[in-house]
């Protein structure tokens, strides 16, 4: 469609981000991280695994650096199964208090952190592992983060874990001699996945909440992970999966997350605010825009044919992660791996979605940011180098 | 020399300092002295389970430096239940905190806990979320709480007059929609099977329900047509109601009319359209009404109204 625009685009400035990461794995992240201190394991599986992705993991960092690496992970597992997301609960070598607790967010991470630096399950406590996590589901199919006093299962009913759980399974449940542990309710997980699947054909944090693309990316995740995805092309092996219906409704619930909303100033504001600003560069001349979020009540109509997308807008297009929000970096990784998962990556528009990263969010240190003009963070970064 | 160590309070806790393992720690963090002086009371205090007020104010000082951290919360309802405190009293403080850190999962969760060791519902609640969704009306955590809380108290009747305000104040807040739709079903629907109770639907919603929620989004259409969210709960009303998209075919058409493709008002509108003629069978509407958006209305989804079009089974007419 823009094949005849003569923009030049940005490219991925390879070395620049590989600095970024060598920059966040060598030195102390700033202080402003010590809110992030409880989720320090998915962050260094961030860091490890964007040095994989850009091919500087085993090139820019040593093998006994790796070895301490995996060390420190191997740290944070819990006695009785499981990992903890840092050390900060730790309080002696041996024993530890009931407040000092695996967190199933940080067992995932420290599972895939150990792939990616080539350490593999050896050192992981595989069986007590397993049965922690089947003592993190509900009687309703959902599982909580961890296991508060009197064994009572902690956390919010969240897709979130019930993908963490099934990741984690899917590690860690290999080889003949894991038979012998318990395995969780799939079924029940299952029924839960497809209860939080709403009208609007996403996923939500669970059911009757919103779908969210977030969201929908663990449910499809686990859901693909329990072999539960109509994924032959010969329709009879794939009986007891999940319906033709949700995955046509779940595509285009995903493709309708791509948008050319790229700014908050896009969308209106509440009555509560400032007045809206009319000014051509509050509302792009583009009619998908200027039609989805309307002026006043009485305009808010698609405009005519006077008004056409110009090719020159449609060449950056990110997505959000909810009906009418603005666009997001992190979304081109939560809507388009769900896509992949479900085999319908080609069916998003994959240039706009590519030179909305490169062009827009993509920062001069290196990293990603948040939204255009953001500065560089280890979260939206990460979504992208993958 | 620090808050702690230099309090006669704290002077009979030795305390742990962080062991954080070799040469090279994952993700290590530039801790202030602050943080990690307190963090090291924490241990000491976790270590020995201590329940006191002297704990309660370390895991305030904890969690306005780190509210994400997971076990520091759990200490702390631990503490509140057995110290039997002022529950009204930890919702007020709660409320400062999540003010301050909008996107924050530990804090809802932790308000859900306490609240649900309250009996009668507290006066300040409504006041107090209308107030965070006034600062953001989309904030996924307060509408998932919000959620519980209506079900918790019984709120049915209440709720929909607010949701209605919202929609009013702004007709694509797609959270107050997904609210609405809460509203309107979760009450006909078993929360421990989560599905709308088995049987037939038509026999567990009364049909004037289903007649105003299509009423009322059809009125929300009419003011912005090129809006997602009425459209999605308008498929998801029929839907329930086991009606096919074909009844509402004069309505969508009002909206994009194939005859006159210059005056097309939704691109949502040609989506309904081009479903209910796959119904009819009229499948070169259909398809008209797909080629229509990848071409001209959404083109931005090209590939996809190609897919769907390629789903009816037509020869492809050269573009």
């Amino acid at each position: 469609m823009s094949a005849s625009t003569s923009t030049t685009h940005a490219s991925l400035n390879k070395e620049k981000h590989v600095r970024y990461w060598l920059r966040c794995l060598k030195t102390y992240l700033p202080s402003v991280y010590i809110s992030n201190e409880a989720q320090r394991m998915s962050l260094g599986f961030f860091i490890l695994s964007a040095l994989d992705l850009l091919g500087a993991l085993h090139t820019r960092i040593t093998a006994s650096e790796r070895t301490e690496y995996a060390d420190w992970i191997l740290r944070c597992q819990h006695p009785d199964g499981g990992f903890r997301g840092f050390t900060g609960t730790m309080t002696g070598e041996e024993n530890t208090n009931e407040w000092d607790v695996a967190n199933l967010a940080a067992t995932y991470f420290a599972c895939a952190a150990l792939v990616v630096l080539g350490e593999g399950m050896d050192r992981v406590k595989r069986k007590e592992c397993l049965e922690w996590v089947k003592s993190l589901q509900r009687a309703n199919g959902s599982f909580g983060e961890g296991i508060g006093k009197g064994g009572v299962v902690e956390g919010a009913e969240d897709m979130r874990f019930c993908y963490l759980a099934t990741v984690t399974r899917w590690f860690l449940r290999r080889g003949e001699d894991m038979d012998e542990v318990e395995d969780i309710n799939v079924e029940g997980l299952v029924e839960w996945i497809k209860a939080s699947v709403t009208y609007e054909g996403g996923i939500a944090q669970a059911p009757l909440h919103e779908a969210h693309a977030g969201f929908t990316y663990n449910g499809v995740g686990a859901l693909m992970l329990l072999g539960m995805l109509p994924r032959h092309t010969d329709k009879s092996k794939n009986e007891g999966t999940m319906s033709a219906e949700f995955v046509e409704n779940v595509t285009k619930w995903l493709v309708s997350r791509q948008t050319l909303m790229l700014h908050e100033g896009d969308e209106l504001p509440m009555v509560d605010d400032e007045p809206p600003d009319m000014t051509p560069k509050f509302f792009p001349r583009t009619f998908h825009v200027q039609g989805a979020f309307p002026v006043s009540v009485t305009d808010a109509i698609l405009q005519n044919a006077s008004v056409e997308i110009s090719t020159h807008d449609l060449q950056w297009a990110g997505f959000n992660g909810r009906c009418n929000k603005v666009a997001d970096t992190c979304y081109a990784f939560w809507v388009g791996g769900t896509l992949g998962m479900l085999k319908r990556e080609h069916i998003q528009d994959f240039n706009a979605i590519r030179y909305y990263l490169l062009d827009k969010t993509q920062h001069m240190i290196g990293g990603f940011g948040k939204l255009p003009g953001d500065g560089p963070g280890p979260f939206s970064s990460m979504a992208i180098e993958l | 020399m620090g808050k702690y160590s230099d309090s006669d309070e704290w002077e009979d806790i030795v305390p742990i300092p962080q062991d954080d393992g070799g040469l090279n720690p994952l993700a290590a963090i530039a801790y202030t002295e602050e943080y990690s002086e307190a963090m090291s009371y924490l241990r000491a205090a976790m270590a020995e389970d201590e329940k006191s007020d002297r704990a309660l104010g370390l895991t305030e000082d904890i969690i306005r430096m780190n509210p994400a951290h997971y076990t520091v919360w759990l200490y702390r309802a631990d503490m509140l239940f057995t110290l039997q405190k002022d529950l009204l009293q930890e919702l007020e403080w709660l409320n400062a905190i999540s003010l301050k850190h909008i996107k924050n999962f530990q804090i809802w969760h932790h308000r859900q806990v306490v609240m649900s060791h309250i009996p009668a519902l507290p006066p300040t609640e409504i006041a107090f979320l209308a107030r965070m969704l006034a600062k953001d009306a989309k904030n996924y955590h307060v509408w998932s709480y919000r959620q519980w809380f209506v079900r918790h108290f019984s709120l049915w009747d209440s709720e929909l007059p607010y949701v209605e305000t919202l929609l009013q104040s702004d007709v694509r807040n797609n959270s107050a929609w997904n609210h609405r739709w809460f509203i309107v079903f979760a009450r006909y629907t078993d929360p421990k099977q989560h599905s709308i109770k088995k049987g037939d639907a038509d026999s567990e919603i009364p049909l004037e329900i289903m007649r105003r929620e299509i009423e009322y989004t059809k009125a929300a259409i009419s003011t912005a047509p090129q809006n997602q969210s009425p459209w999605n709960y308008l498929r998801g009303v029929l839907k329930i109601k086991g009606m096919g998209l074909v009844e509402l075919k004069d309505f969508a058409e009002q909206y994009a009319d194939l005859e006159k493709e210059d005056e097309v008002r939704s691109s949502h509108a040609l989506d309904f359209l081009a479903d209910v003629y796959a119904e009819e069978e009229h499948k070169e509407r259909s398809a008209k009404a797909l080629e229509l958006l990848a071409r001209r209305y959404d083109p931005i989804r090209k590939n996809y109204w190609d897919y769907r079009r390629s789903l009816l089974g037509l020869e492809l007419v050269g573009a």
